[in-house]
């Protein structure tokens, strides 16, 4: 009788685990390799210049059609992201859409993207400062904050979901820069 | 013969003065200190809040235009531990103090309103810290692009005064065409 009991409780306890493991939501991660425009700061690569942003091996990569661009994470002295809109319709089609008659220029440049920015600062082989600035899809830009910070980048604002868990209050300091 | 001779006479003052000045300037010619490297320091934004990449726009836009039109053989970065070993330095501390940021959507849409602008105290120093130039430069955009083309406008500005100022094959100084208020 009292086996029989231990052996019921045992089960329970047994299928209690693997339920609450089986519902346990993964952290959300940062994905593979993202969609980027560099725009500004990037040694060897024009400015605006569109490409694949990843965060793999303790580094920050920028491949684009004509090279691969890699930064140390440890080299990366501070990480800051930020919210920003473009225009819809983008580069010479954007500029000539502009001219468009009957205030069809005008319209056109309401239609808007909602853009993260990723601001780094990061030191080359000799010490010197250098600072890139990336737009990535919105939403995006944090996560790839929180994987170059674990990945042993600094930064001067802690990342949001740092924040939040501190404290709830302090999460009303976070970085606004639109 | 009288008015002949009077003629001449008047001419040769006419001519006499307009070359005092001339033969004056030449004869004092302007120092400039000159350098054949710079060094440029991160932009502070002082007590302005400036966005991070409005910092890092400025502070990138700055060291390529004056690697671009500086008139310098080498530009160092902050940091840089070569700028040490460089004789003829000049060291550009920058220090932003205004800042007003438009509107790209209001710059299109209402054609006047919008507009971004920065105004940065530029301090030329030598290696050891003594000021050889102060000169407060401004970038603004106001029709077309967005906002952080007024760091690109900026940029331009200093790398002119700079290259006014301590670039060897400088050449004259103008205010009006460089966009700048001198401060010293």
């Amino acid at each position: 009788m009292k086996l029989n009991r231990f052996i019921l409780w045992f089960l329970l306890i047994v299928l209690g685990t693997l339920t609450s493991l089986c519902l346990a939501q993964p952290p959300p991660s940062a994905p593979a390799s993202i969609e980027a425009v560099q725009v500004i700061g990037l040694v060897g690569v024009k400015q605006n210049t569109k490409g694949n942003l990843k965060v793999e091996n303790g580094a920050l990569s920028f491949a684009h059609s004509k090279s691969n661009c890699e930064i140390s994470a440890a080299s990366i002295e501070d990480v800051v992201t930020g919210r920003d809109s473009q225009r819809a319709i983008g580069g010479t089609v954007g500029e000539i859409s502009r001219l468009a008659p009957f205030g069809g220029g005008t319209a056109l440049s309401l239609l808007r993207n909602k853009v993260d920015t990723l601001t780094i600062q990061y030191r080359d082989s000799n010490g010197g400062l250098h600072g890139a600035i990336f737009t990535v899809p919105d939403g995006a830009a944090e996560l790839f904050k929180d994987q170059l910070l674990a990945q042993g980048a600094r930064t001067s604002i802690p990342s949001q979901a740092k924040l939040t868990s501190d404290s709830p209050l302090q999460s009303e300091a976070m970085e606004q820069t639109n | 013969m009288k008015t002949i001779k009077r003629v001449t006479l008047l001419l040769t003052v006419i001519a006499g003065l307009s070359a005092a000045p001339l033969l004056r300037a030449q004869s004092h010619p302007v120092a400039k200190p000159q350098a054949s490297a710079i060094e440029v320091e991160m932009v502070q934004p002082g007590d302005i809040s400036l966005p991070a990449e409005f910092q890092v726009a400025l502070y990138e836009n700055l060291v390529q235009e004056l690697q671009k039109n500086g008139g310098f053989s080498q530009v160092y970065r902050d940091g840089d531990r070569n700028a040490a070993h460089d004789p003829h330095l000049v060291v550009l501390h920058t220090t932003v103090t205004a800042f007003k940021q438009g509107s790209e959507l209001k710059r299109d849409v209402t054609t006047v309103g919008g507009a971004t602008s920065i105004t940065i105290h530029c301090r030329f120093t030598s290696k050891d810290g003594a000021v050889l130039l102060e000169r407060d430069i401004d970038g603004k955009v106001r029709l077309i692009g967005d906002n952080l083309k007024a760091t690109d406008d900026f940029a331009k500005k200093a790398a002119t005064v700079a290259q006014e100022n301590f670039s060897s094959d400088s050449t004259s100084s103008d205010p009006k065409k460089s966009g700048y208020k001198d401060v010293i």
